[in-house]
């Protein structure tokens, strides 16, 4: 097996990298790949909890790469999605223990084992980001759609040009009465500043927050439209380049419909 | 100057030679001079278009030296300098003297250091340029371009801009949309600039002692000038 590493970062903390992390990983192993998602956060170890796997874990990714178990053993199965792993951060250590070098060994054994690996990158450029990019293949940038999110994810996107790695964009928390207010920034102008492949958009979400909360995830809840977009960025991942892009709308009255209908909207 | 003592000068560029003669001394001892100069040459006289000063009038001797050459040296042709060009560069002052060779011979003697990118300037990069520095492209926020001389922005500027350094109050930053960060224009600094709602070329200049931005197109500040000039 000859898998891709696909890197998920933003730069700025809280935007929702991990939960992009776990839902896409979720997608894709529903769509039947063989899919390892990888708690790149060590130290602060998140994404056990949002994918409900935090009390199975005995191995870390800190253990996988110094080799002190098996990659079987660090790899925990998510039981109700078929084909989906997790590999949690080590909580006891810092994200020194790992070197870049280490990562890209590390990033071998996972490949011929994996289809997809998805890195959940920290917050942040530093040794954490460096070790989650070392061996990535292809890389998604999250941003929400505020000034501060957008500039931390233009820093990380210049970083990762410079490492020839070409990102795409995910626009997370999208609120979309507030953008056809103008009190919201829209992908529009992310995408004129981060001049980037848009891959998806994401409306923001009160389930998230739940699924979160429970361990069950995003992707296997019907009427979520996070989930519902996450699936769609996984098919987009897995293939299906040209599935169109459903831009999350406002939802207005009778009349305003009709008004857009006319094409008098805006 | 020794050089003035010298009865005979000889001046050449390609097949153009300028024979330049002292009309004082006697026409013997020039043709003697000419003949040792351009013996030197040999080769190189021939077919050559030679030009004779002698001076104002002196038309005897100018016939004299002019056949001699024709017949000695065979070059194409034989001809005294241009009067008009002879008098002008006399009562012109030297800076009016730059001005013509600038408008007939545009500008080969110059170049300027510029340093011209093509792409986006994204967030955490800084780009610096000895001397002038021109981006065809954007400069997102959070991104500093820098140059000793102007700035110029073929795009959006959103970042930070600093021109003139390090004490060059004459430069300026342009851009065809114009939403700096800050911008910075010798030892002076201004934030905070009033962004137009519409994208209009802009460029901020520092005058009386501020940062002032104006509409590029109306205030037109290099339009005044009556010649293009290095920059």
């Amino acid at each position: 097996m000859d898998g891709k590493i696909i890197v998920v970062t933003s730069g700025k903390g809280g935007v929702g990298k991990t939960t992009a992390t776990a839902s896409i990983g979720a997608a894709l192993a529903l769509e039947g790949k063989r899919v390892v998602v990888v708690d790149m956060d060590i130290g602060l170890r998140n994404l056990d909890v949002v994918m409900g796997l935090e009390n199975r874990i005995v191995f870390n990714v800190v253990d996988a790469v110094k080799s002190k178990c098996q990659l079987k053993q660090a790899a925990i199965r998510d039981r109700r999605v078929e084909n989906l792993f997790l590999i949690p951060a080590s909580q006891s250590d810092n994200k020194d223990v790992l070197t870049p070098e280490e990562m890209i060994i590390f990033s071998e054994q996972l490949r011929s084992e994996f289809d997809f690996i998805l890195m959940d990158c920290p917050a942040g450029i530093e040794r954490g980001f460096e070790n989650s990019v070392a061996a990535a293949d292809e890389a998604l940038v999250i941003c929400t759609p505020e000034v501060s999110a957008v500039r931390d994810a233009d820093r990380v996107i210049g970083l990762l040009y410079a490492r020839s790695i070409t990102p795409k964009l995910v626009v997370n928390r999208i609120v979309p009465e507030m953008v056809a207010r103008g009190d919201m920034l829209s992908h529009l102008d992310m995408v004129d500043v981060l001049s980037i492949e848009l891959i998806g958009l994401v409306e923001m979400d009160d389930q998230v927050v739940v699924a979160t909360n429970t361990g069950i995830p995003l992707a296997l809840q019907k009427g979520s439209k996070a989930g519902e977009a996450f699936r769609r960025i996984a098919m987009r991942l897995n293939g299906h380049e040209d599935l169109p892009i459903q831009v999350p709308e406002a939802q207005g009255g009778f009349f305003k419909k009709i008004r857009n209908k006319l094409g008098l909207g805006r | 100057m020794d050089q003035e003592k010298t009865p005979v000068r000889l001046k050449g560029v390609g097949k153009n030679l300028c024979i330049i003669v002292d009309p004082m001394e006697s026409t013997e001892h020039l043709i003697q001079e000419i003949t040792r100069l351009l013996s030197e040459l040999s080769e190189q006289v021939i077919d050559s278009a030679v030009t004779i000063d002698v001076g104002e009038g002196h038309d005897d001797l100018f016939a004299a030296l002019g056949s001699y050459i024709r017949e000695a040296f065979g070059v194409s042709s034989i001809a005294r300098p241009d009067k008009r060009i002879k008098i002008a560069k006399r009562s012109i002052l030297p800076e009016e003297r730059m001005r013509i060779r600038d408008m007939e011979q545009s500008w080969h003697h110059y170049s300027t250091d510029v340093l011209m990118l093509a792409g986006r300037v994204r967030s955490g990069q800084r780009v610096a340029a000895e001397r002038h520095l021109i981006i065809m492209g954007d400069v997102n926020p959070g991104a500093e371009v820098m140059a000793g001389g102007d700035v110029v922005i073929l795009g959006s500027l959103m970042g930070t801009a600093i021109a003139g350094q390090p004490d060059n109050e004459e430069n300026i930053v342009f851009a065809l949309d114009f939403r700096p960060t800050q911008i910075q224009i010798g030892s002076f600094v201004a934030a905070g600039l009033p962004s137009s709602s519409e994208k209009i070329a802009e460029f901020a200049h520092v005058e009386n002692g501020t940062i002032v931005v104006d509409n590029y197109l109306d205030v037109n500040p290099f339009g005044r000038l009556p010649w293009p000039q290095v920059r």
